[in-house]
């Protein structure tokens, strides 16, 4: 449930001189240039409140220019290259740091916190002060058109898995407990001891399996960092290779989990005026379909393989991929994931067509005046209803095969 | 006359029977080699895919970016370790025991002289053969995929030409190996990779003419050119943000 606090700069208490709330924020990593913006921004989310301000290796800056800031520079215990999402080196550097000053709670914000309003950065702060919670996930309003792939896999496999409701399941600003961070830490010591810093860690399946309350804040806007490669095979082999691992790991406790994650509002989206071109992703998908077939039977079973054969001939204007369907392919790829039915590299690269179809499907579909979070949530209940299919073929892949 | 006849089939047979006993001991240390060294093999994997399961070694492959996926697409790491432990200390029996056999030989046949270097070299023939396959069909998907990916038309045609290539080297390099067909195996397959490559080209340069022309209208100065005011700019999905 997203939480909404009120207007908490107005419930703070303006006595003069900075309360002392126990906050430790942690700045990923935040470019020279913009690191100025970024603490005008969380001085202006905390006004009248004492903070600790760590991010790495900044210049010492003027301390009567930013005096409820108290920062820390510090040089990170695993340093990361990658900057559009959080890694396992984030995480450890966080607990470090607020084990080291005992923090109460830590703001973990990702590259770009300059672009954040001030108030969504001090609803993150209070959601997480709050004793109830463990772990808070920001809720971006992003446009139809943007994270894609969260919307596609990630977002519903993670509801539909582990029951969790978090919208953005590696959203890159989160909210803390001392005891969410020492777990996230302890399974992000794994990947630095053997030098894997950029590593890729899942805090809402995490806080799941813990049991740990997981909340969500509204973060209305931001701007994303983009991750520097733009080889969607590359992206697909870091991001879903690692949440499939997760999800065989895991598989103990998501076959147990049945409970149903109740639907969101959706308020009506307005129409999309702007033309959206989709041949070249459809284009993509018929050369697949007319090459990739073989490979494709190795993974899926005869009736998807027939909804794809249905969906190669459908016309442009009417393409429609439905969501049961695409539900399927991402079970049977997670499967064929887990049995190693091809080379992982191989499988990850046989998806991309079939997510590049329904990018396209979606998009088509949300011209046609269906708003996209509508959409995202039907896609969300088809992987939920779907389920027990992924749990009959992960327990008898041989004998369950439809 | 008779006499004669008995003598030289008892010669004969006497021959035999010393070949034979010669024969047997050095068969015997081959299979006893083989057999232990089988057992030693089936111990060793059964211990390294206990410890590799202990350490998590999977997990821990899978997880590292740096590391190629799997080259057994059907096995899980640890097994590919324990089954190639398996199969050296197999192989390492083989080897034994050829040598124990070339030892209890030696002195008695000229057949040891001819049989076991070609023996060896056949064991070294099956496993490039092998390895020359499996390479075939791993460059081949990855070719299709990425070709695929990349809105190649022609990525099956490119798939096939590269496994080819593979197989094809892979088949001059195992009769190079068994020392078959001399110069002839030489030239066959300078004439067959040169074919390949070179329809290959033909096809990837024919297949992206029409790439290049674009790649060069776009360094063309469009001011030469008047402007249309029926044409619409097209919408493309570079806009899409996928994360």
């Amino acid at each position: 449930m997203a939480s909404t606090p009120t207007n908490t700069a107005s419930a703070t208490p303006d006595t003069g001189s900075p309360i002392s709330t126990g906050l430790l924020i942690h700045l990923g990593a935040v470019a020279p240039d913009v690191l100025e913006p970024t603490l005008s921004n969380l001085a202006a989310a905390f006004p009248n409140q004492s903070v600790l301000v760590a991010a790495p290796d900044i210049p010492s800056l003027n301390s009567t220019q930013f005096p409820t800031l108290n920062l820390l520079p510090y040089t990170p215990a695993a340093p990361t290259a990658t900057n559009w999402v959080l890694t396992a080196a984030d995480y450890l550097n966080s607990y470090k740091l607020a084990e080291e000053h005992k923090a109460s709670a830590c703001l973990l914000l990702g590259t770009g916190a300059h672009t954040m309003e001030p108030e969504s950065i001090r609803n993150l702060a209070y959601a997480t002060l709050s004793s109830s919670t463990d772990l808070v996930v920001s809720h971006y309003h992003t446009g139809a058109r943007e994270g894609l792939v969260n919307s596609a896999v990630l977002y519903p496999l993670t509801r539909a898995l582990f029951c969790a409701r978090p919208r953005f399941p590696q959203a890159i600003d989160l909210g803390l407990s001392p005891r969410m961070a020492e777990r996230l830490a302890t399974v992000a010591q794994r990947f630095t001891a053997s030098n894997q810093d950029d590593a890729l860690i899942w805090p809402v399946s995490e806080a799941s399996v813990a049991g740990f309350a997981i909340d969500e804040v509204d973060i209305p806007t931001r701007i994303f960092p983009q991750p520097a490669a733009t080889d969607l095979n590359a992206l697909f082999t870091q991001i879903l290779g690692s949440l499939f691992t997760e999800i065989d790991t895991r598989a103990s406790f998501w076959q147990r989990m049945r409970s149903i994650v109740p639907p969101r509002n959706i308020a009506p989206a307005p129409v999309p005026t702007e033309q959206l071109d989709v041949t070249s992703m459809l284009e993509s998908f018929h050369l697949a379909y007319s090459n990739l077939h073989e490979i494709w039977a190795l993974v899926l079973p005869p009736h998807t393989l027939l909804g794809l054969k249905r969906l190669s001939v459908m016309p442009q204007e009417s393409f429609r991929m439905a969501d049961n369907l695409w539900a399927r392919i991402v079970y049977d790829f997670v499967l064929a994931y887990r049995l190693r039915t091809i080379n992982r590299g191989h499988l990850l690269g046989a998806l991309t067509p079939l997510y590049l179809a329904w990018v396209a499907s979606h998009l088509i579909l949300i011209q046609s005046g269906v708003a996209s979070e509508r959409h995202i949530e039907d896609v969300a209940l088809a992987f939920e209803t779907d389920k027990p299919y992924l749990v009959s073929r992960w327990r008898w892949p041989d004998r369950f095969n439809p | 006359m008779w006499q004669q006849v008995e003598l030289a089939l008892s010669q004969s047979a006497h021959r035999a029977l010393v070949t034979l006993a010669n024969f047997l001991p050095g068969l015997l240390a081959l299979l006893l080699a083989v057999i232990i060294l089988t057992v030693i093999g089936a111990l060793l994997a059964a211990l390294f895919k206990r410890l590799l399961t202990a350490i998590r070694f999977d997990e821990r492959l899978s997880r590292n970016s740096v590391v190629p996926l799997d080259w057994a697409p059907s096995h899980s790491p640890t097994l590919l370790v324990a089954r190639a432990i398996f199969w050296a200390n197999v192989i390492l029996g083989f080897l034994i025991g050829i040598s124990a056999f070339d030892a209890a030989y030696a002195g008695n046949s000229q057949m040891s002289f001819f049989l076991l270097p070609y023996l060896t070299h056949s064991v070294g023939a099956i496993l490039l053969f092998i390895a020359g396959t499996l390479l075939a069909r791993y460059l081949a998907r990855t070719v299709l995929i990425e070709a695929v990916n990349a809105r190649l038309q022609y990525a099956r045609f490119l798939s096939v030409g590269v496994k080819w290539l593979v197989l094809v080297l892979t088949a001059a390099t195992v009769l190079d190996h068994l020392e078959i067909g001399g110069t002839v195996v030489d030239l066959a397959f300078g004439i067959l990779f040169g074919g390949i490559v070179l329809t290959l080209a033909l096809a990837v340069g024919l297949g992206s003419r029409d790439i290049v022309s674009r790649s060069l209208e776009k360094n063309v100065d469009t001011e030469t050119f008047p402007p249309d005011p029926a044409y619409k700019p097209p919408t493309t999905s570079e806009t899409l943000r996928h994360f």
